[in-house]
């Protein structure tokens, strides 16, 4: 049965490694996962989610516990994502893909026969081409393990916020796959 | 017209987010463009949630600890080495202490018989050598103080 977080992370202060072990066999699927969807070299997201950890660790005496436990970890996620891949982290949100300008084509019929590997393939591609930001919820969210309130804390974003991102980042990795990412 | 206002909430319709008004569930069904791009976002929407997770390595949890167990290491090195300096540091003024007050005293300056020496230096400036003596004493006092805590604190992390 898994130690309730206030007393987990309470532990993890005094200096308890067997503790913050838990903490880590806790989330680490969340955050290895978080990471190796946007870093596709494996051993240098495992590296990343490692210094992720280090970093709770380092930070945990200063968590005042007044968000969730995953929500701050999220956020230390966010920022290690956006130190690996700088050139995505400052790009804006708000940007409107416009694809007039752009020759966009149409969906194929034949997209249909591409193999799942192939579609696999493009689509981590499309992804990894998204703002951070946008990854992040994409990731977070289909990975079933964050809910809108959570990525909204984490984000720093109202609810609806959310919601319009994630369907704008959807949008945008929609229209990669027809034209970029094709 | 109907695409473009359409187009920005495809992926809000593909993901059941958004009810589409029946106008606009019979544009989808007629216009080719819309019914593919609309197709097109239910099936990112599959894919993504259809996406497996990485699951990270068996190894993983020991190698964090590993390198936490590295940085508390080196921590701790660099406390002791930082003590060890303030030990150094605290005994070498003890040292200059000492040397500048036998020098005061003219000590270095004496070729006579030592104990002569201390004779003569105990009864000119007895009251000199008292207050100087125990400024001394307290740096050794003090300097005893940080080894014993030295030792107890190797001690207790061992």
């Amino acid at each position: 049965m898994a130690t309730p977080e206030p007393e987990l992370v309470e532990r993890c202060r005094r200096g308890d490694d067997t503790a913050f072990r838990e903490l880590v066999d806790q989330y680490k699927g969340l955050v290895f996962g978080l990471i190796a969807r946007s870093v596709p070299n494996k051993a240098r997201a495992e590296e990343v989610a490692q210094d992720v950890f280090l970093k709770v660790h380092r930070g945990l005496p200063y968590f005042r516990g007044e968000s969730k436990l995953s929500t701050w970890i999220y956020r230390i996620v966010i920022n290690a994502l956006s130190q690996e891949r700088p050139e995505l982290a400052t790009a804006s949100l708000d940007e409107v893909v416009d694809g007039q300008d752009r020759t966009r084509l149409q969906p194929a019929a034949d997209d249909r026969a591409l193999g799942d590997l192939l579609m696999k393939d493009r689509l981590q591609k499309a992804i990894e081409a998204l703002p951070v930001q946008y990854q992040v919820l994409i990731n977070g969210h289909y990975m079933k393990g964050m809910r809108y309130e959570e990525l909204a804390t984490a984000l720093d974003m109202p609810m609806g916020t959310v919601k319009t991102h994630l369907h704008r980042a959807k949008r945008r990795l929609r229209l990669l796959l027809e034209t970029e990412y094709r | 017209m109907r695409c473009d206002e359409l187009e920005p909430l495809i992926e809000a319709i593909a993901d059941g987010s958004h009810e589409p008004s029946p106008d606009d569930r019979v544009h989808m069904t007629s216009c080719a463009v819309c019914s593919a791009r609309f197709e097109h976002a239910q099936r990112v929407e599959q894919w993504l949630a259809a996406r497996e997770v990485p699951q990270p390595p068996a190894t993983f949890t020991a190698s964090v600890m590993s390198r936490i167990g590295q940085e508390k290491w080196q921590a701790e090195r660099a406390v002791d080495l930082g003590f060890n300096l303030a030990v150094a540091a605290g005994v070498l003024v003890i040292f200059l202490g000492g040397f500048g007050l036998a020098w005061s005293l003219g000590f270095f300056t004496i070729t006579v018989d030592v104990t002569a020496l201390w004779e003569a230096a105990f009864s000119q400036v007895e009251g000199r050598v008292i207050s100087e003596v125990q400024t001394v004493v307290i740096g050794a006092v003090l300097l005893t103080m940080a080894l014993g805590f030295w030792w107890w604190a190797e001690a207790a992390a061992d």
